[in-house]
């Protein structure tokens, strides 16, 4: 037993202190879901513990220990207006629709995300090719980003080259809008067979009835 | 040293994590061994629902009560790589059990993964219970607020009624890991799932432990195997710091990049699948061996994308996706020592295509 003990305490001074969660960084992650005439935008922010009461601090402007709804807004509104969307070139105004604060007390532990959800309407894109970009550039001092496109659920869509720069500050996207969305290749070749089937039993229909009317 | 509240003032095991580790090896060390070849005549799930039932006969009414939940209760997507304090989990906690109920608990989880499967989540509570006595990790300098580690803080949950024809579900989890399983007649999913380590590596009993160390060294084996231009197309060009679809992101699949399998040589494309199989190679054989042909008949569509340096020891995330496979390695904030790691099957999460059939 001695021996297993020695054996434990070894294993555990071999241990080194490790981090268990984010600690100075304030990770900014966004989803880009993107269709013919908007964009939606999810972005959730999650501070780390070192950054966790300053964060708060931006946002509880009254300093009562609380966000309230009023508070959360207006952060969430400042934070939209330092992004910037673009849509082949033009900056696209977003809307906040829906936004989401954790406690002080998960912020302090480093799991606390602020969850904002903004959506922005886009010119209708005719078929061709288009581009939307999206930059973030909120506290970038302290700041981790993370950026990405959802795959499109739209056919009519064809996502082609994703670009950001180091940091994921920002991303471009270049797309295709093609005219009508692609056929189901299967689906038309079986609705092909069935109209050839089709056609073949009614002309053996007609020529069978024919003969049968023909005197003998 | 911050130690939680449970934490011991000395770096020692207490009796009962004594008979939980013992607990944890037990399947192996009793007798009760998993064949490594792949299962045959469909027996597997009807061993996994008989272990399922005998936990459950371990249990008294409230604790059967405490650890049962509809099959398509909100139960399903609760799960979390947080530490307890920080994230709470429903169902049966592993040190609220008695000895002869946590014995049944694993054999259950044995039953259900491969052994190389069961082996990997022993590693990570194993590791779990390191975090706990180094002090469960840094927490900023403040006091850890009840946040706990530990062998003890793994919890199992069934949804749904074992059974070897309608479907039901087998969660365990605790910190830096959950384990899905959907089980649906004689198939079984385990997506979504999230295999994590931290420690990374650590040594038990004179015995160094990576819990997910082939996961790294296959990545760069990988990435150290292609050739210039492949490295053009596979490495991006920015950095990831943490998990895109971790938890929270069910039902979400993002625009892939790198590079295709299709343009890497039968060598390349043999190291991708095999890197896949340490994720899918988690579920009993029979599961992972039809979830491998799947993966392989996907493979051209399959792409590999990388992040970091490309020499083994440095930070580095990996992506592999493909129609029905998204994994992601993650070390987290620049942290070697802290792995976290997600597996998901964008149609088949949650074992929806088995569900619906």
């Amino acid at each position: 037993m001695n021996t297993l003990f020695a054996g434990i305490c070894l294993w555990l001074a071999m241990v080194s202190s490790a981090a268990a969660h984010r600690l100075d960084e304030y990770l900014q992650a966004t989803c880009l879901s993107i269709d013919l005439a908007r964009v939606d935008v999810e972005i959730d922010l999650t501070p780390g513990i070192s950054m966790a009461s300053n964060v708060f601090g931006w946002i509880d402007t009254n300093r009562d220990g609380e966000i309230s709804q009023v508070e959360g807004e207006a952060y969430a509104r400042a934070m939209l207006r330092s992004t910037v969307l673009k849509a082949d070139g033009s900056p696209m105004p977003m809307t906040l629709e829906e936004s989401s604060f954790p406690t002080l007390r998960e912020m302090s532990l480093g799991v606390g995300t602020i969850r904002l959800r903004a959506t922005a309407a886009i010119p209708a894109a005719l078929p061709g090719r288009h581009q939307i970009s999206f930059r973030n550039m909120h506290h970038p001092e302290s700041s981790v980003y993370m950026v990405n496109v959802l795959v499109p659920e739209n056919r009519r869509l064809q996502f082609g080259e994703q670009r950001r720069d180091v940091a994921q500050l920002g991303l471009t996207l270049d797309y295709t809008v093609t005219g009508d969305a692609p056929k189901d290749r299967t689906l038309t070749l079986a609705l092909l067979g069935f109209a050839m089937a089709g056609c073949l039993s009614l002309r053996l229909a007609i020529s069978r009835r024919e003969k049968a009317k023909r005197p003998v | 040293m911050i130690h939680s509240p449970e934490s011991p003032s000395k770096p020692t095991m207490n009796k009962r994590e004594w008979i939980i580790l013992l607990a944890l090896v037990s399947p192996f060390a009793f007798g009760f061994q998993r064949s490594a070849a792949p299962a045959v005549n469909g027996n597997v799930m009807a061993k996994v629902v008989q272990a399922a039932n005998a936990f459950l006969a371990t249990l008294s009414a409230t604790e059967q009560a405490k650890c049962t939940f509809g099959f398509t209760s909100s139960q399903r997507t609760g799960w979390s790589n947080l530490p307890t304090g920080i994230f709470q989990r429903n169902g049966l906690r592993l040190g609220d059990m008695k000895p002869q109920q946590r014995e049944a608990a694993l054999m259950l989880v044995a039953a259900v993964l491969s052994r190389g499967g069961y082996q990997k989540v022993t590693d990570i509570m194993n590791g779990d219970e390191v975090l706990k006595n180094a002090g469960g990790g840094r927490t900023g300098g403040r006091p850890s607020e009840g946040i706990r580690f530990g062998l003890d803080e793994y919890y199992m949950a069934l949804l749904g009624t074992p059974s070897t024809t309608t479907p039901w579900m087998i969660q365990f989890g605790g910190h830096h890991l959950a384990i899905n399983v959907t089980i649906a007649g004689e198939s079984s999913v385990m997506t979504p799932s999230l295999p994590a380590a931290q420690p990374a590596k650590y040594t038990l009993n004179g015995q160094t432990v990576r819990p997910l160390g082939r996961e790294n060294d296959k990545g760069f084996a990988l990435i150290g195997a292609l050739n210039a231009a492949q490295l053009k197309k596979a490495v991006l060009n920015y950095v990831v710091t943490d998990l895109v679809l971790g938890p929270g992101n069910d039902g979400k699949v993002i625009q892939p990049e790198g590079i295709l399998a299709s343009e890497l040589d039968a060598s390349q494309q043999a190291m991708l699948l095999d890197i896949a199989h340490e994720w899918v190679g988690i579920l009993n054989d029979e599961a992972a061996n039809a979830k491998m042909a799947e993966i392989k008949a996907n493979l051209p569509k399959t792409y590999f994308a990388w992040s970091g340096a490309t020499k083994n020891g440095s930070l580095a995330y990996y992506r592999i996706q493909g129609p029905t496979l998204i994994i992601e390695y993650a070390p987290q904030f620049g942290d070697l020592d802290h792995i976290h790691t997600i597996y998901r099957d964008p149609t088949n999460d949650y074992g929806a295509k088995l569900v619906r059939k």
